[in-house]
């Protein structure tokens, strides 16, 4: 379609696409559709088709062929710089910067104190913690909220854009910078090479004021502030793709599980990493510190405070899974099913109900049109609960069944 | 027409059900919007997590639970 000059006819399409596979043609074609890179049009004899929007086709023509200004893979100094810094202190760096906001964020709720750790974080990033919402300060003490405890038990490149999106979001309205060209200078940051150093000569006032932010949360490098370089880390190369993200640190094992856990419900941790401790000791009761191990227990009572605080107990099996110690790993599953079923029925202790936040459709005209718009619910994989009855049914996503209705009473 | 209302959906056992609507009548009905059926209700999304601790609160008292079963072996 890139190159195609005219339309592409939707008939043609439906060739290419087995039957059975029409429920998964239809999301494909709505996401481009939501994002604006097709458009569906419909011509005078009624014949539907399909084309790209002209400024995705042409960039995209760019950046295929290297052709055109926008310099979307960033520009290297025209001399070699002296005093280059190697991949392995890239990753230390940026490894530092994010354990010591994560830890900040933990360590302060669980009240253990780190000696450096979490003490030399900047008042910028804790301004961004604050305004996602990720943690709050009553009392002169800042503890983690509900939303700052989803945020640490996600991945890291997750972690990432999470904050990221925090920063778009405030950006224009808070500091008055351009939305747009952060976002652009976050995508190029994606596609540079790791290890290699970049002129900020062609950045703009927005984009250096990001990169500051950017070198505090550890995405990205300068040697001083002045600098008229700078190095992507591996969380800034890890923001578009997931292969290459940053090993986790405080244990030597490449596969990085560190945590035993016993049909009895003790729990062994091995691992030096304050942060680690914290976040076990979010769900966990510790009760005994060595110099390369942690013991405690999963008990009733700590999975409970956990859910109070809006962890599931499904982000707790998760992650004790994500890090079992490969010790763990020769079983199948990971984790001791007792454990898990346990700590499943005490979360269900708690939430006796099942909450879904939506949208219940009703009044529908005819019993046709309620049982087509169900099934079309149900093929979009959005439908909750419905009732035959009454003629009601709910759905946890309502943008494409307007689309879907309107189109419908267009028809008729 | 179709309607479409916002809210949220509760599904829940027929005891907790009463439990929610027992609530919600000595609210002023400020809770729910619509009794869908047996396991089933539509609560106004900003009242849920209201409703929530409230069902908390009755449940303690009804059960009397015990709070402290740490052991430690």
């Amino acid at each position: 379609m890139l190159y195609m000059p005219g339309p592409f006819m939707s008939a043609h399409l439906d060739a290419w696409f087995k039957p059975e596979a029409r429920r998964e043609k239809d999301k494909a074609l709505f996401v481009l559709e939501q994002l604006h890179i097709l458009i569906h049009k419909v011509d005078a004899n009624r014949q539907t088709s399909y084309v790209l929007y002209e400024s995705f086709r042409r960039s995209l023509r760019q950046a295929l062929e290297g052709s055109g200004t926008a310099r979307s893979f960033g520009i290297r100094p025209s001399q070699p710089n002296s005093k280059r810094v190697d991949i392995a202190f890239l990753d230390d760096y940026a490894r530092k910067q994010w354990d010591t906001l994560l830890f900040y964020m933990v360590g302060n709720t669980v009240g253990l104190k780190g000696g450096d750790m979490g003490s030399d974080i900047s008042d910028d990033t804790i301004g961004l913690l604050k305004l996602g919402n990720l943690v709050q300060s009553s009392y002169g003490r800042t503890t983690i909220t509900q939303a700052g405890f989803n945020f640490v038990l996600q991945a890291t490149s997750a972690q990432v854009w999470s904050l990221l999106i925090v920063y778009l979001k405030h950006a224009e309205s808070h500091l008055g910078l351009s939305e747009t060209e952060i976002l652009s200078f976050l995508f190029m940051l994606g596609f540079l090479e790791l290890g290699e150093d970049y002129s900020t000569a062609a950045l703009t006032r927005t984009q250096l004021t990001t990169l500051d932010i950017l070198c505090d949360l550890g995405i990205a490098y300068r040697p001083s502030k002045s600098s008229t370089s700078f190095y992507p880390t591996r969380l800034a190369v890890s923001l578009v793709s997931d292969s290459a993200s940053l090993p986790a640190s405080g244990h030597s094992n490449p596969t990085g599980g560190y945590i035993i856990v016993e049909t009895n419900h003790r729990v062994y941790a091995y691992t030096t990493s304050l942060l680690q401790i914290a976040v076990l000791s979010l769900f966990t009761r510790l009760t005994t510190r060595f110099p390369n191990l942690v013991s405690g227990k999963i008990t009733r009572q700590s999975v409970q405070k956990a859910i109070k605080l809006g962890i599931s107990s499904q982000q707790i099996i998760s992650y004790l899974t994500a890090h079992a110690h490969p010790q763990m790993r020769k079983t199948q599953p990971f984790l001791p099913p007792t454990v898990i079923d346990q700590i499943r029925l005490w979360e269900f202790d708690r939430e006796r109900v099942e909450v879904t936040q939506g949208y219940l459709m009703k009044e529908f005209n005819t019993e046709s049109e309620y049982r087509d718009t169900a099934a079309y619910a149900e093929s979009l994989g959005v439908l909750v609960w419905r009732n035959d009855m009454k003629k009601v049914f709910f759905v946890d996503r309502i943008e494409q069944m307007t689309t879907y209705l309107e189109r419908r009473n267009r028809g008729h | 027409m179709v309607k479409a209302v916002p809210g949220a959906l509760v599904k829940c056992d027929a005891s907790i059900k009463a439990m929610l609507i027992n609530i919600d009548n000595e609210n002023r009905n400020d809770f729910i919007i619509e009794e869908l059926d047996e396991e089933h209700l539509l609560v106004k999304k900003d009242k849920v997590a209201e409703l929530k601790s409230r069902l908390h609160e009755m449940m303690k008292q009804v059960l009397r639970e015990p709070d402290t079963d740490e052991s430690d072996n």
